[in-house]
């Protein structure tokens, strides 16, 4: 008898093999509101549950407010707001995933985390240039994701300076 | 008689002259065949003369006696002829006027005798006229009774038998009605019969419900008991729920640190999405229990109001119960009254029957009897009407008589 995790282990080492052959790249999937949406897993720190939100005063929508993790102080930032495409509910069992470029770390409200997910190069397609569901700036391309459904990946480090520029400018 | 008188004298005439005794016997011979005017010339009788004188007064009183006997006899003759005549009146025409008296020593007592007679007469024929009179107003108003007697009776007898036949219908009648209670006697019967077994139905019934309302309070209770179980049940998951989740969380954290490990966490990273999965198996079955949960909870409230909607049904089912048991007893009350009530009539109708059939019985006689009465009355009738013209006839013989 063999569990199905000693069948996924035993399945594994067939696609590192693949994976070699094939430039992958590995990213960390999530949902939002009717979008689905991807960074690069490298940027994701960890994925923890919303605890309870401090807002502050004169600061933008998408910025609900700062929460306390592991003894640091984050912002947590809604990226429907952020991108005008409606507004996420954040409950008990909202995930938040940190991510951290450079200085900055920043929390993110995903209705619901995917996993890591690793997809060929050649099937990461460059955004569509003047239409699409979010806007362009933020879109580091498209990929499709099972069952044929967009996955949009997002351009982290623009949207990082973005939300804080426009954070302090207010 | 007056005439017998001188006769004795004359022989003494006789002997006492000759020459004049010629002249006498002359004269006596002619007093003889009757001639009483002759008389004795007094200048023949010489010495007779004297006797020839007393012969000649003789001769004169005799003339004056026969005449004054002949006026009597005139006289009598009249009053008696009179009296004929008023004989032959009355006789003939009923004359009772006659009224005649005389001085008459002899006629006199006649007369008057004959008088008291008429009178007598005259007082019988008045008192019969009056009595005739009387006699036929008496005998119209006989007739007139009688006939209205008669008529009476005919119209009694039609009536009588009028009356036979109302009670002949009678009697069918009281005999229908006795027929249709002894009818309605049977049915009440039945109906009592039922009802009694209603009843009993009634009885059943409610005992029935006070069951079902026990039944029901045990099923309530039951049910209340399951639905504190079912939120045992789902704080349990809850808690699965949550650790899952918790589960679910560090597997992801597991795996993201697996991948920032590199190649060598590669296998770790496919423990923690294996891990992940898992816990996403366990998240799948408890929201699969929560739904089922929550099922379970809409089942128990729904199953716990119609407990109580039905142990409210059966309140009312007892109440109804008892109030049909209620009308139950009156229709027995009622029913049993009717029972009685038809079967009291069913008797008076028997009674009234015979009761009727004596008195058709005593109709026909009484209808025997009028028509008996009407067949006398008729006979009065034509008695009365044969009086009627008896009296007329006597009114009108007695008319006859001119008594005023």
């Amino acid at each position: 008898m063999t569990t199905p995790l000693q069948e996924a282990l035993e399945k594994a080492p067939v696609r590192s093999a693949a994976a070699k052959a094939a430039a992958t790249r590995e990213l960390f999937v999530f949902k939002l509101g009717e979008f689905t949406m991807a960074l690069e897993s490298t940027y994701v720190r960890e994925v923890t549950r919303s605890g309870p939100l401090t807002p502050l005063p004169r600061m933008p929508s998408y910025l609900l407010g700062v929460g306390g993790q592991r003894g640091e102080v984050l912002p947590v930032v809604d990226l429907l707001r952020f991108f005008s495409r409606g507004e996420s509910t954040v409950t008990e069992r909202t995930r938040l995933f940190i991510c951290s470029h450079q200085s900055w770390t920043v929390a993110f409200v995903a209705d619901a985390v995917v996993g890591l997910q690793r997809f060929e190069e050649s099937k990461i397609f460059p955004a569509p240039v003047g239409g699409g569901d979010l806007p362009i700036e933020f879109l580091g391309g498209v990929l499709v994701g099972p069952k044929s459904s967009a996955i949009a990946l997002l351009n982290l480090p623009r949207l990082l300076a973005a939300a804080r520029t426009r954070a302090v400018s207010r | 008689m007056t005439s017998d008188g001188p006769r004795p004298s004359a022989p003494r005439k006789k002997a006492a002259s000759a020459g004049g005794a010629a002249a006498l016997s002359e004269v006596i011979a002619k007093v003889k065949a009757g001639q009483l005017g002759a008389r004795v010339d007094a200048r023949k009788a010489g010495d007779l003369a004297p006797v020839a004188e007393e012969l000649n007064a003789l001769l004169a009183q005799v003339q004056e006696r026969l005449v004054e006997a002949d006026r009597r006899k005139e006289q009598t003759v009249q009053v008696v002829d009179q009296a004929l005549g008023a004989l032959i009146a009355l006789v003939r025409e009923g004359e009772l006027s006659w009224n005649k008296s005389t001085d008459d020593p002899i006629l006199g007592p006649l007369l008057e005798g004959f008088g008291k007679v008429i009178d007598t007469l005259r007082t019988f024929v008045r008192e019969i006229n009056e009595a005739a009179l009387r006699l036929s107003s008496s005998a119209n108003e006989v007739l007139a009774a009688s006939t209205q007697h008669e008529s009476s009776s005919t119209e009694q007898a039609a009536a009588i038998h009028e009356t036979t036949a109302t009670m002949e219908e009678l009697k069918h009648a009281s005999a229908q009605i006795a027929e249709n209670a002894g009818a309605v006697a049977r049915v009440a019967e039945e109906t009592l019969n039922s009802a009694r077994s209603g009843r009993g139905a009634i009885a059943e019934f409610i005992q029935a419900m006070q069951q079902i309302r026990a039944d029901s309070a045990a099923v309530a209770d039951s049910i209340a008991k399951l639905s504190k179980r079912v939120e045992r049940i789902g704080t349990v998951v809850e808690v699965i729920d949550e650790i899952a989740d918790r589960s679910d969380l560090l597997a992801l954290n597991a795996a993201l640190e697996g991948s920032r490990a590199g190649e060598a966490g590669r296998g770790f990273a496919i423990v923690a999405s294996e891990m992940r999965r898992l816990a996403e198996n366990v998240m799948d079955s408890t929201k699969e229990i929560k739904n089922l949960i929550t099922e379970i909870r809409e089942a128990t409230a729904a199953a716990g109001g119609a407990a109580e909607a039905s142990q409210r049904a059966t309140e009312g089912g007892e109440r109804l119960g008892s109030v049909a048991a209620a009308a139950v007893e009156g229709i027995l009350s009622g029913v049993q009254e009717t029972s009685d009530a038809a079967r009291v009539i069913n008797l008076a109708t028997q009674q009234q029957r015979t009761a009727t059939e004596q008195v058709v019985a005593s109709m026909a006689e009484i209808e025997d009897v009028t028509r008996q009465t009407t067949s006398a009355s008729k006979q009065a009738t034509g008695a009365a009407a044969e009086l009627t013209q008896l009296a007329s006839r006597l009114a009108e013989l007695i008319k006859r008589f001119k008594a005023d």
